[in-house]
């Protein structure tokens, strides 16, 4: 059980060189199910490193419970990691890698026999533990690096990437598995992934990061909807955020003309007035656009264009339209659209569904009026 | 029913046969290689029970009788049992401080990120380029201003030096290989640098280092031109300096030499044998995961 409190903490390899992590502030609550979001390189990895001990802090203080760690040795933190790689001993026997951790604590042997019994258990391992990791399969490797995090029973859970290395069906079944497990400990738990399915359906808030920098931190349907920026619109969802740099009309109603044509009516008057003939930056997701306007509601915008791909998922089908100012973009449409290569269309959207964005920094512009969050109350029965 | 899993019984399908020349050509070339290397250790072997006069009538005939004194000849009356034990003391001691520091060096240079790293890297590498020749004069002046001249200490000093930079080169490239993962997982579970090495790393390299210290092992038992120049004392002789005696300047007992090649031989034989296994892992290893 344990608060972890990262305040202005920065990454600078080699004392001099380029910022990896800036100034990083996020405060990771008790038994929370915090996820370190972002791309390749962003410095999300790197943090969690730092977090673990394995990286020197270049400034800023870490504590753990309280309790400044930025000089304490990785294994005095009772942190327990799980690696990409599993980083399984290969020379030791399931139940040996297991007990590894507990023989240097000096653990009583029947108190780690037992321990090790238990999580072998839990996680399905009993039949394997005299087996050497290079006979496991992926999965059951997952487990046993999964299981030898366990047995330590740390304050704090790592995880870097656990689930990259598995195939899409494993992966699913793995990520059920560490969410079962993390309401079974209510330990706190810190997880890096670069994969959005995995941040949205593990996390109990998301800390999304780009180049170094927190872009955004929140519950992950609240980081869904109201994106911070431009790169957090894209980042979260599949397929990105849809994105038109517009010219605001002079009276600041809408935004656009000609192929894309949007209604800015979720903002207050003083606000768009401060757009008014300027560019901004206008955002819809792919699932809010529609081919009928009865579908996507009585007042809103359109999008013209011409259809240059159709994929067809089984469930609902992707349409990726072109406008005639070269701009690309994706609706997700029901599964029997009749679109075709070539066909001119019209994508329909509510007004309530768009997102603004101010166009030199890319960050949000609030809205004032009803919050776009169509979902309602989740599983609520109305 | 159904046909679908059907498959004719008592008929073997038939070999392509471009692999049964393959696996033909592989056997010739093998074969060949074995007479080539087996062939004169057996004809060594059947002139170390037959003695000079008898190899000298016919080079090539069948022991008879079979002399198996002359081992007893060589190891006692000819010295070879000092000679053996000289070669034991100074090889054992050699390889087991070369394989011990240059495991815990090559982990250093492999693991480590600190300044000079790659020039230490360099300079014992450059010390594999030249031949070990152009040392010997300065190592011949250095042990006798420290008065380690003609004595065992000084010729395992010398070995341990000669095969230190290869070693650490060998294990270098091996235990770079090992994931940085699995060192961060040990510091997760409490272990330090030493534990690290020992609990990780030895274990992990078990075949690079069996393959090291086979090799040395064979070179520095088969030394012969350092252990000539630095041992002048009869009594001090390792065992191809003792083979070398019985060579005259007008005449050679090649019976005699024979038999103490043979008793040279054998610790090489059983150290293969015991680490062969080792050896092939080591050489054939691929990713360490």
């Amino acid at each position: 059980m344990a608060v972890v409190q990262l305040d202005s903490i920065c990454k600078r390899y080699g004392g001099v060189g380029p910022v990896a992590v800036d100034n990083v502030n996020i405060t990771i609550a008790d038994g929370e199910f915090m996820v370190l979001l972002g791309p390749s390189g962003c410095g999300k990895s790197t943090t969690l490193r730092m977090i673990a001990g394995l990286e020197d802090i270049s400034s800023g203080t870490l504590s753990i419970d309280g309790r400044v760690v930025n000089d304490v040795p990785a294994k005095d933190r009772d942190i327990a990691m799980v690696f990409q790689s599993y980083a399984l001993y290969p020379h030791m026997s399931v139940a040996d890698n297991l007990a590894f951790g507990l023989k240097r604590r000096r653990v009583p042997t029947a108190d780690i026999d037992r321990r090790v019994k238990e999580a072998a258990q839990i996680l399905g391992l009993s039949q394997l533990l005299d087996r050497k990791p290079h006979a496991l399969s992926g999965g059951q490797r997952q487990r046993v690096a999964l299981g030898r995090a366990m047995v330590r029973e740390p304050m704090v859970f790592l995880f870097d990437e656990p689930l990259s290395n598995l195939d899409a069906a494993l992966r699913v079944n793995t990520r059920n598995e560490l969410i079962r497990q993390h309401h079974r400990l209510a330990s706190t738990m810190i997880y890096v992934t670069h994969d959005q399915v995995e941040a949205m359906t593990m996390g109990t808030r998301i800390c999304v990061m780009n180049g170094g920098k927190v872009a955004q931190v929140g519950a992950p349907l609240d980081v869904y909807w109201q994106p911070a920026d431009t790169f957090v619109a894209r980042f979260l969802g599949s397929p990105p955020m849809n994105l038109f740099t517009l010219p605001v009309a002079s009276n600041g109603a809408e935004i656009g003309g000609g192929p894309v044509l949007g209604p800015l009516s979720r903002w207050r008057e003083a606000t768009l007035a401060k757009l008014a003939g300027q560019e901004a930056i206008l955002g819809v997701r792919a699932e809010d656009l529609h081919l009928s306007r009865e579908a996507a509601g009585a007042a809103g915008g359109t999008i013209r264009g011409r259809v240059f791909a159709v994929e067809p998922l089984g469930a609902e089908t992707l349409v990726a339209v072109e406008t005639d100012g070269g701009v690309e973009c994706t609706a997700r449409l029901p599964r029997d659209v009749a679109a075709r290569v070539d066909e001119v269309i019209d994508l329909h959207f509510a007004a309530s569904a768009t997102y603004l964005f101010d166009k030199a920094s890319g960050k949000a512009i609030p809205a004032d009026g009803e919050t776009h969050r169509p979902h309602a109350p989740r599983g609520a029965l109305q | 029913m159904t046909y679908q899993n059907a498959q004719p019984h008592g008929i073997k399908p038939f070999k392509p046969l471009p692999r049964l020349f393959g696996r033909g050509a592989l056997a010739l070339v093998i074969g060949a290689y074995t007479v080539y290397t087996l062939g004169p250790f057996l004809w060594l072997a059947t002139m170390s029970v037959r003695n000079t006069g008898e190899i000298s009538a016919d080079h090539y005939a069948w022991p008879s009788p079979f002399r198996w004194e002359q081992f007893r000849v060589a190891w006692v009356d000819s010295a070879f049992d000092t000679y053996f034990w000289n070669s034991a003391i100074v090889v054992v001691t050699a390889v087991a401080v070369v394989t011990l520091v240059g495991a815990a060096a090559a982990h250093a240079l492999a693991r480590y990120r600190f300044r000079g790293n790659r020039i230490i890297y360099g300079i014992l590498f450059s010390s594999i380029i030249f031949p070990p020749q152009i040392t010997l004069i300065s190592l011949y002046q250095i042990l006798v201003d420290y008065n380690l001249y003609n004595s065992l200490t000084g010729l395992t000093l010398v070995y341990i030096s000669l095969q230190l930079p290869l070693t650490v080169y060998l294990l270098e490239g091996f235990f770079a290989r090992i994931p940085q993962d699995l060192f961060d997982a040990a510091k997760m579970d409490g272990y330090g640098d030493i534990e690290i090495f020992r609990r990780i790393v030895l274990p992990i390299g078990m075949p690079a280092i069996a393959t090291t210290l086979i090799l040395n092992f064979i070179q520095l038992w088969n030394e012969f031109l350092f252990a000539v120049v630095l041992i002048s004392d009869p009594e001090k002789r390792t065992l191809p300096i003792g083979i070398r005696a019985f060579m005259g300047d007008h005449f050679q007992d090649i019976g005699m030499i024979a038999a103490g090649v043979m008793i040279s031989v054998i610790p090489v034989i059983i150290a293969y044998a015991f680490f062969s296994e080792k050896l092939i892992r080591g050489m054939t290893a691929g990713a360490v995961k």
